[in-house]
């Protein structure tokens, strides 16, 4: 058995919740959602990409402490080889140090998964991605943060859960922290997991204003932006949108690289794109190496164009 | 591929060179366009004391051996030309201080430029280039103090300097014998500045005339005695000359290390440049000028660590570094082809920034004087 | 306060490492060591906190002699003290190795010192490994509190008020001492060391710390100790390159590109 944590946001489930519901499947025989708070979409959710078996927790907000003891407690009732969070703020923050309450071995930034000799081998880029590593983990439950968009979810089907309510009353002592105050300072949402289609502009962008062209060829597209390091620490965009080691990796159907040099920190964000579009005036530029279609050029003579021949070519 | 230094000294080296590259090397590329002095970036290597090398330690510097500061300029050289001039020029004025001036003015002098950072020599004017003799600036005693009037070009670090070293005639009937030299301070009433040059390169340092007009300075200013203010120059100027030799060798490695770069990466006819053996030989031809450039800078001020004569050996440093840096920066530039000759590129800079390393502190003929005075006196 | 800040000697992470052709492991030889850029944003934190609200800082790292000159470098920018875990038996450690090491040696450091850690920070992970594992984990075998993620922190009633990133911003934690936190970019960097710090930092004494010092178990650290082994070392398949257009016009280069595109049925 693998117990598997959907993360939720506003009650539904966080995708990578449901792609490690499949990557959970074909490692064990029976798969276990958990949900913890009142989700009913989430439970759903859970149950139609493929879970067996749904588990309700009852505790609201996140903290710390209670979800290490929630999560103890589940698996010292199910005894499961494994736990797998995502790798999302909050799974970093738990993940390890219940692994560390259960004396069990812990593995970040999964991107694959498989059975060799009836061990899971679980594979993680290191150096940036530039090396990857197998590893096995030999405790009695192993403790694995699975890395967002590696894994791709189950079809939905129309699953009826089987929902078990699990009654876990965190003592108030166990609590060590208090979250004071929640500030939202960025009210754009950029679901940059999901989208299919990405835009994302690096520092050949040259200014704030040129991001409009971004957002004129994403709408276009039916996609959302996204950046590079070098624009949000220049403040041209917030960090929601960044991708890459230290934002967000994806893997859209589409990703169109605008003045973006191609540094491994990016790259290994976004590799996994099935189709990549690379702008770029540096014929050199080592993001034309992992490019289907690279286009030497300067970016901002190119995406008016680009906008005009696409709307051309859909028409 | 450097300069010998004192083994615990690398520490130092390697923490300048990471400064440079990150913040000099790309950010004086906008100042090299719009020409204005890059204050931010300045405050912050003066924050890291990078004006205080050559301060003894017994004034409150760090009191640097010799070798080890040219290596550390170079490193601010590789990054910018510019960059380096300022401190070179810097230390150029404190060293007149050093070499003629008493206690109480190499401590109020180490003070000021601690505290401000920068300092400034003013010996040329419009009428008194290479011919410094025929100065037009007047020094007259008044009491206990000196009027100074006259107007000095292309100065160095005017309008930001703490102090000013300035030479100026006490007895124009006596020729270079009457010629002294002077403390001003920042701030003195009838110190002022004037335009600044729009330069061809070296453009992140600033450079302007300084006018004295009835500057009234406390006669404890003047530095040695009267009279003695061309032998002081002098003096200064060869123990300068190597420190603006290192920052012309850091132009022609900066140039080496972008020629390799563009060799390794630039393909034509299926293969890198580098793979061509005729390029291979012109980046060796710098490899072998910036070297012995950079070893005659290291001999010159060893030279002078040991207090052996080093008049013949400055001038030589210098001119020599001059003329690599020229012929390095000239060489990057065929290196790149079109590329190089392009602003988007960063050869063509290394070459206006390097011109001036003929010219000042004495010109390359100057210093071929000096070397044939030496060699036949 | 009394400040400890874990730092991790790791390779420049601007190098792209790859595998060594004949031993089939990374290629770390050439490769220059630096501080982990995110135990770099530790220590700057720790120090404007120490220079805010006074203090003390000591640095410690679990790793071989070299890690010596990045604690030295520690202490050219903001660190009073320094000392080194330098056992082979701490050598190939996993995550909880790692953390039990370092939950020793603070043990040890404060015995020897006569100070109780107020504050450990770590960098938020290593960016050689970035399992983001080692902090939590400290924290629970030291079974004090942690807050991750956090850009600031400033001494509140109790303990301290820490300012923890968020996806859309960020939350004012309270949590009291001591504790963990592990530090994220803040929006500024680490200082340089002056010429002057860097010279001092040179007459700093860096004790070293043994697995026997700290009178650790090294059943639970190094390579037989370690819960999680690698089994296999490899690279990720590289991605081909496809075609590059420079036509004459950017017009025909554009119209080009959209074409490839079109064919490809990616819009």
């Amino acid at each position: 058995m693998i117990l598997v944590y959907i993360e939720t946001a506003e009650g539904k489930a966080k995708n990578v919740g449901l792609e490690m519901i499949n990557a959970a499947k074909a490692l064990t025989d029976k798969v276990a959602a958990v949900v913890v708070g009142a989700a009913d979409e989430a439970v759903k959710q859970a149950a139609s990409y493929g879970a067996d078996e749904v588990i309700t927790v009852n505790y609201e907000g996140y903290n710390t402490d209670a979800y290490c003891y929630i999560f103890k407690a589940l698996v010292e009732k199910y005894s499961p080889e494994a736990v797998f969070v995502g790798g999302t703020l909050d799974g970093k923050d738990f993940a390890p140090r219940l692994a560390a309450k259960l004396g069990a071995g812990c593995v970040t930034d999964v991107v694959g998964t498989k059975k060799e000799d009836g061990k899971v081998v679980y594979t993680c880029p290191v150096y940036g991605g530039t090396v990857l590593n197998d590893m096995v983990v030999e405790s009695p439950v192993a403790v694995a943060i699975i890395r967002s968009g590696a894994f791709k979810k189950a079809d939905p089907l129309d699953a009826a859960a089987n929902v078990v309510a699990e009654e876990i009353s965190v003592p108030a002592e166990e609590l060590k922290t208090k979250i004071a105050e929640t500030v939202k300072e960025i009210s754009e949402t950029v679901n940059l997991e999901e989208a299919e289609v990405i835009v994302s502009g690096g520092r050949g962008m040259g200014a704030a204003e040129n991001f409009a062209l971004l957002n004129e060829l994403a709408d276009l597209l039916g996609g959302v932006v996204g950046a590079t390091r070098a624009p949000i620490e220049s403040g041209w965009i917030s960090r929601a949108h960044q991708i890459g080691q230290s934002g967000k990796i994806v893997a859209p159907k589409l990703y169109i690289a605008c003045g973006i040099s191609g540094a491994t920190q990016h790259v290994s964000g976004m590799i996994g794109s099935d189709y990549i579009v690379a702008i770029n005036k540096d014929e050199d530029a080592p993001i034309f190496d992992i490019a289907n279609v690279g286009i030497v050029g300067n970016v901002l003579d190119v995406i008016p164009l680009m906008i005009e021949e696409i709307k051309k070519a859909k028409a | 591929m450097a300069y010998a230094i004192p083994e615990e000294n690398y520490d130092l080296l390697e923490t300048v060179r990471e400064f440079a590259q990150k913040e000099i090397k790309e950010q004086c590329k906008e100042y090299d366009v719009s020409g204005e002095f890059p204050k931010e970036i300045y405050d912050a290597a003066i924050e890291m004391g990078l004006h205080t090398l050559e301060i003894p330690e017994e004034y409150g510097g760090m009191g640097l051996d010799k070798v080890t500061v040219a290596a550390l300029i170079e490193q601010i050289g590789i990054a910018d030309a510019g960059f380096g001039t300022t401190f070179a020029a810097t230390g150029l004025a404190y060293k007149a201080v050093l070499a003629a001036g008493n206690e109480e003015q190499k401590q109020r002098c180490a003070d000021i430029l601690t505290e401000t950072g920068f300092a400034a020599f003013c010996l040329t004017e419009p009428m008194a280039g290479s011919d410094a003799a025929n100065s037009k600036t007047t020094a007259v005693k008044d009491g206990d103090e000196y009027i100074l009037n006259g107007r000095k070009c292309f100065i160095t670090n005017a309008g930001v300097a703490g102090f000013y070293v300035v030479t100026a005639m006490t007895d124009k009937t006596k020729g270079t014998k009457g010629m002294s030299a002077f403390i001003v301070e920042d701030g003195t009433p009838g110190l002022s500045v004037g335009n600044h040059e729009n330069k061809m390169g070296i453009r992140c340092s600033t450079t302007a005339d300084v006018v004295f007009e009835d500057c009234r300075i406390p006669a404890s200013n003047l530095i040695g005695e009267e009279g003695q203010g061309y032998k002081i120059a002098m003096i200064t100027l060869d123990m300068a000359r190597p420190y603006m030799g290192c920052v012309a060798v850091g132009i022609a490695q900066r140039a080496i290390d972008e020629a390799i770069a563009y060799m390794k990466e630039r393909v034509q006819f299926g293969k890198p440049i580098a793979a061509n053996q005729g390029l291979q030989f012109k980046l060796a031809d710098m490899q072998i000028k910036c070297e012995t450039a950079r070893q005659m800078v290291a001999h010159a001020v060893s030279l002078q660590e040991t207090d052996k004569k080093y008049s013949m050996e400055s001038s030589i440093a210098k001119a020599y570094a001059g003329d690599v840096a020229m012929e390095c920066a000239s060489e990057a530039i065929q290196i790149f082809g079109g590329y190089g000759f392009s602003r988007e590129y960063p050869v063509e800079k290394l070459l206006r920034d390097a011109k001036i390393f003929q010219i000042f502190e004495g010109t390359n003929e100057i210093q071929k004087i000096v070397i044939a005075n030496n060699l036949l006196r | 306060m009394e400040i400890l800040v874990c730092v991790k000697q790791v390779p420049d992470d601007s190098v792209e490492i790859t595998l060594d052709k004949s031993t089939g492991m990374p290629a770390l030889d050439k490769v220059a060591v630096i501080t982990n850029a995110f135990d770099g944003y530790a220590l700057e934190m720790a120090t404007r906190f120490k220079e805010a609200h006074g203090g003390n800082i000591t640095v410690v790292s679990v790793g071989p002699e070299k890690a010596r000159d990045t604690l030295r470098n520690c202490c050219s920018v903001g660190a009073n003290a320094a000392y080194l875990v330098n056992d082979a038996a701490c050598e190939n450690s996993d995550t909880y190795g790692t953390a039990y090491a370092l939950s020793k040696a603070v043990a040890k450091i404060e015995a020897e010192k006569g100070v109780k850690f107020d504050i450990i920070f770590c960098g938020k992970e290593t960016t050689d490994y970035t399992s983001s594992q080692v902090g939590p984990m400290l924290a629970e075998i030291m079974d004090i509190p942690q807050v991750t993620n956090i850009i600031a922190l400033d001494p509140a009633e109790g303990g301290l008020s820490v300012k923890q990133e968020t996806e859309e911003g960020y939350n004012m934690v309270d949590v009291a001492t001591p504790c963990v936190v592990t530090v994220t970019k803040p929006s500024y960097d680490p200082r340089y060391p002056t010429m002057k710090s860097k010279m001092a930092a040179r007459k700093v004494q860096i004790p070293d710390i043994t697995a026997a010092d700290m009178g650790a178990d090294a059943s639970l650290m190094g390579e037989a100790g370690a819960k999680c082994k690698v089994v296999k070392v490899f690279e990720p398949a590289k991605k081909e390159a496809g075609v590059k257009i420079k036509e004459e016009t950017v017009e025909e280069t554009v119209a080009k590109a959209v074409a490839m595109m079109s064919d490809a049925k990616v819009f």
